[in-house]
């Protein structure tokens, strides 16, 4: 039941707390620079389900393959999947020891034993990009929240992975600050990363991404491209959901 | 932005009280202390060498004695005190408790009693030099409560930390020693420093054991001249000026521990 053509392909997924069924029987399956994007309301299981994708949660029943490995198994080298897989937080749970430099070329000088002038200009090219080379030897205390979450993504992506998970990415910002990290990650997409992305910004949902999949109360009740989903969703649980936000 | 906010204090009753930053005062309790404890002293060893400064020479090896046994001890027990509280946190069950039932053996015998069963109940098994069983000793005892220190002070980092390391490919090891443990140290320090003049003043303890330690000398001292008043009276002021210099130390380094807190 291997897959090569998904780079995610998450097969009957359960997940419990105690009694409570987080996630019920999801199956998704996640092409290679294909952009997902999923949507729900509080406590459907959006982190949950992400958070299983790189086994932070590890699942009760089901299976799911990253880039063709069985991550359920026993012997899967978790650490190796997880150096290919990046992810973004909510409060961004940056190394606050360490400086901006530092927080994104650790993983790769300690993890892929690339030389530290090596990483040094990585991470310069990753802070460039992001925006914030100009920040490179500050703590992260001494930046914006804003700031904060790009060199959050600097870090993922200096590991150069194949995919990158987003659990809320904006949630915890001023509304002015909210602007800058969609940008990064607009261009993110536009270069071809792969990207799964847990959000309430329904105008990067429906700009970005190329199938919404909707959760509620761990289940997967709808998916589609933007234009279906905010436009005719069949579920009414979807058509409830858009009511409200919309 | 949202975590350097809420400082975590550990507290340690016993110690020493070291002094905070609004503490730093001109006229702080500390540095009247100070101020009075070095005047008597030297006000004694000028004013009547006899006995004083005698008393000061006889038990001067002592000091170093004592800072012997702290520093060494300090050495054994902190690392004794990261492995016990490492264990404390693990998930294997079995290393758990032996790093719990350790913790409470020691919490629930008093540092008196735990030296005389090194030194003379083991010590009726193998023999060994009394400054090594009072090392032995200290760094056990020390090793549970540093231990204690060590496991709040991780267990006070954000387990979004954790996340982010293990989501980076670090292992559990990695993300232990390059991420936790470096941002712990900060809540751990305070405690550590607080032990560390504990320690100084329970080697005093080590005295019954025949190892010449401060205390020891002193009582050499008082024993062979009867001058019991001026001999206790050097020792009490030489501790407590220790332990007012150490605390002060011990505070410059905690303010100086901080340099990702702008
Ligand atoms: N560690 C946990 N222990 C117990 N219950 C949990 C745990 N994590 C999540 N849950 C529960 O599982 C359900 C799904 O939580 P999850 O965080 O995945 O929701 P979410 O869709 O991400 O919500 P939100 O939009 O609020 O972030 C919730 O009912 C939550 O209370
Ligand atoms: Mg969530």
């Amino acid at each position: 039941m291997t897959t090569n053509n998904y780079i995610i392909d998450i097969q009957h997924v359960y997940k419990f707390f105690n009694n409570l069924v987080a996630l019920k029987n999801i199956s998704l399956q996640i092409k290679p620079t294909e952009k997902v994007v999923i949507l729900g309301p509080s406590g459907s299981g959006k982190s949950t389900l992400l958070r299983t994708i790189n086994r932070l949660e590890k699942i009760d029943r089901g299976k799911i393959f990253v880039n063709g490995q069985d991550i359920t198994h026993p012997k899967c080298d978790i650490n190796k999947i997880r150096m290919e897989v990046g992810m973004v937080f909510q409060n961004f749970n940056l190394f606050p020891h360490k400086t901006v430099l530092q927080n994104i070329t650790m993983a790769p000088i300690k993890l892929k034993k690339i030389p530290e002038n090596e990483a040094n200009e990585l991470a310069i090219s990753l802070l460039k990009k992001v925006g914030i080379e100009d920040k490179a030897h500050v703590y992260p205390g001494q930046l914006s929240g804003g700031q904060q979450q790009r060199v959050a993504i600097a870090r993922a992506l200096a590991m150069q992975p194949k995919v990158m998970l987003f659990d809320e990415p904006t949630s915890a910002l001023d509304p002015e600050m909210i602007g800058e990290v969609l940008d990064v990650m607009v261009n993110l997409a536009k270069e071809g990363m792969t990207m799964v992305v847990v959000t309430h910004e329904m105008g990067f949902a429906k700009e970005v991404a190329d199938r919404i999949v909707f959760m509620d109360a761990g289940e997967i009740l709808e998916q589609g491209t933007p234009d279906h989903f905010f436009n005719n969703p069949n579920h009414p649980r979807a058509k409830q959901f858009l009511s409200q936000i919309l | 932005m949202k975590d350097n906010k809420q400082k975590v204090q550990i507290e340690v009753s016993d110690g020493a009280a070291i002094p905070t930053k609004k503490d730093f005062g001109l006229f702080t309790a500390w540095h009247i202390t100070l101020i009075a404890a070095l005047s008597i002293l030297l006000y004694l060893v000028i004013r009547y060498p006899d006995p004083y400064l005698d008393i000061l020479e006889f038990v001067s090896d002592g000091i170093v004695v004592t800072f012997e046994i702290t520093f060494v001890s300090i050495f054994f027990s902190l690392i004794l005190g990261l492995l016990t509280g490492l264990g404390r946190l693990s998930k294997n069950k079995c290393i758990n408790l032996i790093a719990s039932i350790y913790v409470e053996v020691i919490r629930g015998i008093p540092l008196l009693v735990q030296l005389f069963y090194i030194y003379y109940a083991l010590g009726s098994f193998f023999k060994v030099p009394p400054f090594v069983a009072a090392v032995t000793a200290m760094s056990i005892c020390y090793g549970a409560y540093m231990g204690e220190v060590f496991r709040a002070g991780i267990e006070s980092i954000d387990k979004g930390q954790t996340e982010a390391a293990r989501s980076l490919g670090f292992n559990t090891k990695q993300t232990m020693f390059y991420v936790i443990i470096p941002q712990a140290m900060r809540t751990i320090l305070p405690p550590v420093g607080n032990e560390f003049i504990a320690l100084l003043k329970d080697t005093s303890l080590v005295s019954i054991l025949a190892v010449g330690d401060l205390l020891r000398r002193g009582r050499e001292f008082a024993t062979e001249s009867f001058a019991y008043f001026e001999t206790y009276t050097m020792v009490a002021l030489i501790y407590l000026l220790i332990t007012l210099l150490l605390s002060k130390l011990v505070s410059i380094t905690e303010e100086k521990m901080r340099p990702y807190d702008n």
